[in-house]
């Protein structure tokens, strides 16, 4: 399983990492992107199992992430989003996303929300 | 610039914050803290070694902002990171810092259910001597809680 984690925070990249790993997901590989932009050049290079994408990032946020990113693959991109608005969380949706994590969580979230994807 | 003045929003905007320090900490730091009084202080004044500030705008305005000293700001981010406090860098910490003050809003606004408010990226602030003042006629509103004996302080300002 590859895992691209899209967030301009490096500290929230890590903190997803360790929710992912103390979820006890099997990982095989974990790819991270500052940005949406940087997302879709990752994406043009690798293929991963999962996407799991900030909203609000400079040069590409998170919706316009999904919207690109959904003209090519459909591999699962689930928002994680410190805010749990509801007209977000649609709009998103509606454009692709496959789900939606709110900050703070906790490994047993991950696996609740995530545990599909991991088969 | 208008602040709150709804008695009983502020009240859940502020019921709101204190659940949503409590609630980020123990679970994205795994610590707890113990409430230790609030105050009304003039300003927005900032001086502690590491700060984080997050403004608010739309149907409300205001800041609300985290401060604490950096052996403490050091050790919450090692903990939300899950690396040694020694391995982070000052990037590490500045962002660390940025999000849990992007947390703790964002945990704020959830629990006190208001919507028309949008944060902003946050601020982060890491530095040994420095003062950082919002210009406004609002006052301050300074939760404080005890981290193993040293303060963790929460600015409301709206």
């Amino acid at each position: 399983m590859r895992v691209l984690i899209v967030d301009d925070s490096s500290v929230m990249r890590k903190i997803v990492t360790r929710g992912l790993r103390q979820a006890g997901f099997k990982i095989d590989e974990i790819l991270e992107a500052g940005d949406g932009q940087q997302a879709m050049e990752v994406l043009g290079q690798e293929q991963v199992d999962l996407i799991l994408s900030d909203w609000n990032m400079p040069n590409m946020d998170g919706l316009t992430f999904v919207k690109e990113a959904r003209k090519s693959i459909q591999t699962p991109i689930v928002m994680v989003t410190t805010e749990g608005g509801e007209g977000k969380v649609q709009e998103a949706i509606n454009s692709g996303a496959n789900g939606h994590i709110k900050k703070p969580f906790t490994p047993e979230t991950l696996k609740g929300t995530l545990g599909k994807y991991f088969g | 610039m208008t602040g709150i003045r709804d008695k009983s929003l502020r009240s859940a905007l502020i019921t709101g914050l204190d659940a949503s320090v409590q609630d980020i900490l123990a679970t994205m730091a795994w610590t707890s803290v113990s409430f230790e009084g609030r105050e009304v202080v003039p300003d927005l004044l900032l001086s502690d070694g590491v700060a984080g500030l997050v403004r608010m705008q739309g149907d409300h305005e205001g800041m609300v902002a985290i401060s604490t000293d950096k052996p403490v700001g050091m050790e919450l981010v090692s903990r939300i990171i899950g690396l040694p406090a020694d391995d982070l860098n000052t990037e590490d910490l500045l962002d660390g810092v940025g999000e849990l003050a992007n947390m703790i809003c964002g945990g704020m606004k959830a629990k006190a259910g208001i919507g028309g408010v949008q944060l902003s990226s946050p601020v982060a602030i890491v530095g040994r001597e420095y003062s950082a003042l919002w210009k406004t006629h609002l006052k301050t509103e300074i939760l404080s809680y005890a981290l193993d004996k040293r303060l963790f302080r929460v600015h409301a300002c709206f």
